[in-house]
């Protein structure tokens, strides 16, 4: 087992090397520079263009950025955003939060609804709960989370005046309700495609393990059918769910970008498709790298915990 | 039955289980519809633009916003540049139809075969296999795209194969799990033990265990590249106008969500039908392809 | 003295100043005659304006301000937080007059602040102005501000004008006073958006390129710096030592909505009392009017929206293909259709608010058959697909605008259609701005763009950096003609008009060089923009200019209604 994690902690170490590099150079070598913005301030020439860069450091080789870029990351400096000239791990940090409580609130929603949906769906297969969930969750995954925002602000907000029409908080309010009742729209509609996607693949998973050995034994052998379904059918459903998992976790640090765009929530995703909008290098690198290491780590828990859980595999 | 027995039967008559598989799937009600939901939507896209009077690219400023059933022969209604809405989703199908199951297809596929050979062999070859994918999936799909974008010129079949790419490293994950499960079971030592090849072990004997999550992995793919196509126009690349997809026709219609809700209701229904159709042409094939269910 | 005293001397200061004759300005200074009429009146206070700051008011933009230095480079949405935490010397007011800020007066000719040649500055301070921790605002600070923005090290936002200047002098802490190295008639309003940063907090960073202070500035507005949250807001509290009018309110609050759609919700829903910057598309103007408690604003801004082409590309070198894509734009049909009648149609550079807007020049006509005629008499046939072709140059290019932007998109789609109608094929790529508007415009890689700019330098209608030969960057030049424009004449009429201080000469100049670029047409002028905003009811003070890019600039004298 530590022979096991000693390796694979080795692998990711070179992996998040070659992904700094090839993360790095497709930035750099993409169309568009951090400096398109200043273009067309009125006045600009392109003598101050060329001093900006210049002062940027941006009109050095690549290499020779990218190695000054490592050499400080290596001890610990991620940088300093190019928009708000902020510490990157400062800039990353104050999305952070956001992010946690809305996917952290719709996560939990949405694996206890969706694996509710999918087993139901699984036991009483074609049943009239079958077909809704179904239609439901192929609608959910057909329609873009920005149109399910916007109607459910439509409705909620800009007709029944229930729900605010996005935010984090009131400014100025701030209370523990305040922020709960923000927390709602947000965290259904994301809710909503993950309930899909769990779902579908929950049901896939249950009817799989029905028809398995283990599971007519312990029917045959007189287990009550509730025992069966908890003991035997579900819990070996969940097996495979841990890769979903595995696949999930980075994106709850990662953010939900549309979802965060239409309820003007502060979070990662709109931080970072900002940072590339604006080609913010160091702040993109940083959050690339962040999340980089949030996928290796929900991996090898998902392999760590598969194999925990079944014995069957081996760890080598 | 067991499944070792099964498999004999497999090993001996390829034909019989085929079309055994075969009556599983048209026995599979859903699963007709669903063929022929996509069959319909493929030949109106095919061949409906050939018939439609109407041009999906001409404009008429007169005729903006025509509601539906209210303007003579624009069934479907006027977009916001008052071109016909049937004509433009007949063609937008082509775009969203091709890149949704093209970029599916092929992200399975190599899905499939990345995960399963990872899994099967596991050792080096597995551990490069899955570090790859690792390394992959540790770039966001954005970021993907804008990498791909920048040195990639956009065509059709270039948007389907880089939406492909960033699609197929979930189906060999799930995959891989799968198979290195599934291989230590009694059936598959069985089959080893029996002289069968890796070939025949991995892709006759293991994957077919397998199927439910591919199917599952490979209906959200084809909605998410649907989705996808319209999304990587936005980082300069996609399909540019006046060229419709379903996709670019939902995010134009999002500032006419109350003034003209039709122009974001067909797109959308279009594809929840796309993907519905598909997603029981899956379930029907999960079910032609799992033997046990002829028990039951 | 107490708050409300200094607020009343600050007033009835301001009065005084409008009071000033316009011909007592350097004619220079160049700023609004007639204008006033054409612009919709602030709205009218009914009830006054508190006795001490209350209340709050949030502003809703689109774009996410972040940069805090006024003196590095920033976008507009930075600008409007600049108007309520610095000062500049003086500023331009809704009407385009110059109102005296952090100077107690503008320096004129008469009063002695300025030379007969226009070289020689010398300007008197306001007095009693502090900063917001409390220290005085001096000549030093002034001084500190010009020597940083010509400083190398610093990333300046900004050289021009600036970098004329020479012997910058504290004659006493309320006096300053400076030289150019050659006439320059625009920057009196370069000065109008230059604020000035304090020396004893800036001045002792060992890099103001990193200071703390970019992220904590100290200013001498209206309002004090409380608060930002990354990504979403930034709240400013109300300065009590203000030495203008106002503050009324309490806090004001920037908030950022990264998309327009959901800003009208925000504002629909009263999430935000103003939405500002891009404000409401046209999409949702007619939504927006119905809105109850609401007041929505058609103001004027200064910006042009034009197709501009690369004449370096062979399909755009003669002129008589120029003009027959000009005659063949449904302007109207854009203007009307797709932007609802909101903007006006123009064929010229300047907005018509500009003193220097020619009036004469010739208006935008719809007539595909002339353009027909034209393309056929200079020798383009049509050839395969009808496209139109001369000694192997076929009549198609790309034409690019920001991508997503879906208003835009609509207008490019028609007038694709137009072209094609007269055999000539525009193909459509867009892209994401860190890419169009880098090097793809600047080093005028493009076949076309779809844009909207604002020509003018401030509010001086010096157009200089947009259409001399001398400002080709893909040439080496140093401005922002991409389009590769060279005209002599139009080279000669624009560098006498910057460097005469006459009015009236100017005048004539300018009026001139537009008739010549409206001839050559090296852009294909729609319309002049209208920002479509609005505000809650009850907010007083609102008032949107063209003299400044984002209408956040009067917020000290912006109350509720009680």
């Amino acid at each position: 087992m530590s022979r096991f994690l000693f390796h694979r902690l080795a692998q990711y170490l070179v992996l998040l090397w070659l992904v700094s590099v090839i993360g790095f150079a497709v930035l750099h070598l993409a169309p568009g520079g951090p400096l398109a913005q200043f273009t067309l301030i009125p006045g600009m020439t392109a003598e101050q263009l060329q001093v900006i860069a210049h002062q940027m450091g941006l009109d050095r080789p690549l290499p020779v950025q990218y190695w000054e870029w490592f050499r400080r990351m290596m001890v610990g400096e991620w940088g300093r955003s190019y928009r708000d000239s902020q510490p990157v791990l400062y800039v990353i940090g104050a999305h952070l939060w956001p992010t946690l409580e809305l996917m952290l609130s719709s996560s939990v929603v949405a694996v206890l609804l969706g694996t509710w949906v999918g087993v139901l769906g699984a036991i009483r297969r074609y049943s009239v709960f079958d077909y809704l969930a179904t239609i439901g969750a192929m609608v959910a995954l057909s329609i873009p989370t920005f149109w399910f925002g916007l109607v459910f602000i439509y409705i909620f907000s800009v007709k029944l005046a229930w729900l605010p029409p996005g935010n984090l908080y009131t400014i100025g309010d701030g209370s523990f309700l305040d922020y709960a009742r923000h927390l709602i729209a947000p965290c259904l509609v994301l809710a909503l495609v993950t309930i899909a996607i769990w779902s579908r693949y929950m049901r896939a998973s249950m009817l799989e393990v029905v028809n398995q050995d283990y599971v007519r034994t312990a029917r045959a052998k007189g287990v009550p059918e509730r025992a069966v379904l908890v003991h035997h059918t579900i819990r070996n459903a969940l097996l495979p769910m841990i890769t979903i998992a595995g696949l999930q976790l980075p994106t709850l640090l990662s953010g939900a970008l549309v979802t965060e765009t239409v309820f003007t929530w502060p979070g990662m995703g709109r931080l970072f498709l900002d940072s590339i909008g604006y080609r913010d290098y160091p702040v993109v690198m940083g959050i690339l790298m962040f999340s980089a290491m949030l996928v290796l780590i929900g991996n090898l828990l998902a392999d760590l915990l598969y194999a925990v859980s079944d014995p069957r595999i081996r760890l080598d | 039955m067991t499944e070792a027995t099964d498999i004999a039967a497999t090993v001996a008559r390829p034909s019989r289980a085929r079309s055994r598989a075969l009556a599983r799937f048209v026995r599979h009600r859903l699963a007709l519809f669903g063929l022929a939901a996509i069959v319909v939507l493929v030949l109106l896209c095919a061949a409906g633009p050939y018939l439609w009077p109407y041009n999906d690219l001409r404009i008429n400023m007169r005729q903006r916003f025509a509601e539906p059933l209210l303007a003579g022969l624009h069934v479907f209604g006027t977009d916001e540049l008052g071109r016909d809405m049937l004509a433009r989703l007949m063609m937008a199908g082509r775009v969203s139809l091709t890149v949704g199951f093209a970029a599916m297809a092929i992200s399975t596929l190599v899905g499939i075969l990345v995960g399963t050979l990872a899994g099967y062999f596991g050792g080096m070859i597995g551990t490069a296999l899955m570090r790859f994918v690792d390394a992959v999936l540790c770039f966001p799909s954005i970021f993907l795209l804008l990498a791909l974008a920048a040195f990639v010129q956009p065509t059709l079949l270039s948007i389907t194969l880089v939406i492909a790419a960033t699609a197929w490293m979930e189906v060999a994950r799930v995959v891989e799990a799968q198979i290195r499960s599934l291989r230590e079971r009694d059936f598959a030592l069985a089959s080893e033990a029996l002289g069968a090849s890796d070939a025949h072990i991995m892709f006759r004997e293991l994957l077919p265990n397998a199927i439910a999550p591919i199917v599952v992995a490979s209906t959200l793919n084809v909605a998410r590249a649907i989705l996808l196509e319209a999304y990587v126009s936005y980082l300069g690349y996609g399909i540019q106008p006046p060229v419709p997809s379903w996709g670019n026709m939902l995010n134009n219609a999002q500032e006419y969500l109350v003034t003209a809700p039709w122009l974001a209701l067909l797109p959308g229904l279009l594809i929840t039908l796309a993907v519905t159709g598909f997603n029981f042409v899956g379930d029907g094939l999960r079910d032609a392809l799992d033997p046990r269910l002829d028990i039951s | 003295m107490t708050d409300d005293q200094l607020r009343d001397t600050g007033h009835s200061q301001t009065l005084a100043r409008r009071g000033l004759s316009r011909r007592q300005l350097l004619a220079g200074a160049g700023i609004a005659a007639g204008a006033a009429g054409l612009l919709p009146a602030p709205a009218r206070a009914q009830s006054k304006p508190p006795a001490r700051p209350t209340g709050h008011v949030i502003i809703g933009f689109s774009q996410e301000p972040t940069v805090f230095n006024p003196l590095m480079p920033h976008i507009e949405v930075d600008q409007g937080v600049y108007w309520n935490l610095f000062s500049p010397l003086w500023m331009a007011d809704q009407t385009g007059e110059i109102v005296a800020q952090l100077a107690a007066e503008i320096p004129t000719v008469a009063n002695g602040g300025l030379s007969s040649d226009g070289l020689s500055w010398r300007v008197k301070l306001r007095p009693g102005v502090t900063w917001h921790d409390g220290k005085p605002f001096t000549a030093e600070d002034v001084k500190f501000s010009f020597d940083l923005l010509n400083n190398p090290k610093f990333r300046a936002w900004s050289r021009t004008g600036y970098e004329l200047m020479q012997d910058i002098k504290v004659e006493s802490p309320t006096e300053i006073s400076w030289k150019l190295s050659k006439p320059f008639a625009p920057f009196m309003s370069i000065l109008c958006w230059t604020f000035m940063v304090p020396a004893h907090i800036l001045g002792k960073a060992a890099d103001p390129n990193t200071a703390p202070f970019n992220n904590a500035p100290v200013g001498t507005g209206a309002f004090m710096w409380k608060e930002r949250v990354p990504g979403d807001h930034i709240t400013l509290a109300a300065n009590p030592h203000f030495f203008g009018t106002g503050p009324y309110l309490e806090q004001i609050i920037f908030k950022y909505i990264p998309d327009l759609t959901v800003m009208f919700t925000q504002f629909q829903t009263g999430a935000i009392d103003y939405i500002g910057l891009q404000g409401i598309t046209a999409d949702h103007y007619g939504q927006a009017k119905k809105l109850a408690d609401r007041n929505v604003v058609v103001g004027p801004a200064p910006f042009i929206e034009s197709i501009t082409l690369n004449l370096s590309k062979p399909q755009f070198r003669e002129r008589e293909v120029r003009e027959a894509l000009y005659y063949g734009m449904d302007n109207k049909s854009i203007i009307e259709q797709i932007y609802y009648g909101l903007p006006k149609p123009t064929s010229t550079y300047l907005p018509t608010q500009s003193w220097a807007f020619n009036p004469h020049v010739a208006p935008h006509e719809y007539d595909p058959a002339k353009a027909k005629a034209m393309l056929d008499a200079a020798g383009w046939k049509p050839g395969a697909n009808g496209i139109r072709e001369k000694n192997g140059v076929r009549l198609s290019f790309q034409n690019s605008t920001t991508a997503g932007n879906h208003v835009r998109e609509q207008a490019q789609q028609l007038l694709q259609q137009n072209w094609s109608d007269i055999g000539v094929e525009m193909k459509i790529k867009n892209m994401p701005p860190a890419v169009i508007w880098g090097d793809y415009f600047n080093k005028s890689q493009y076949d076309s763009v779809m844009i909207g700019e604002d020509f003018m330098t401030g509010p001086d209608p010096d157009v200089s950096p947009y259409f001399l030969s001398t400002a080709i960057p893909a040439k080496g030049g140093s401005g922002q003609n991409t389009m590769e424009y060279v005209n002599p004449e139009v080279d000669k009429l624009l560098q006498a008009g910057a460097t005469t201080f006459d009015r009236a000469a100017r005048q004539k100049d300018y009026w001139q060089a537009a008739e010549l670029i409206r001839h050559d047409l090296p852009q294909l002028p729609i319309f002049q923009y209208a920002t479509v905003e609005g505000t809650r009811k009850g907010l007083i003070g609102y008032a949107p200019s063209v003299y400044v890019s984002v209408n956040t600039w009067n917020v000290n004298t912006w109350y509720w209604a009680s």
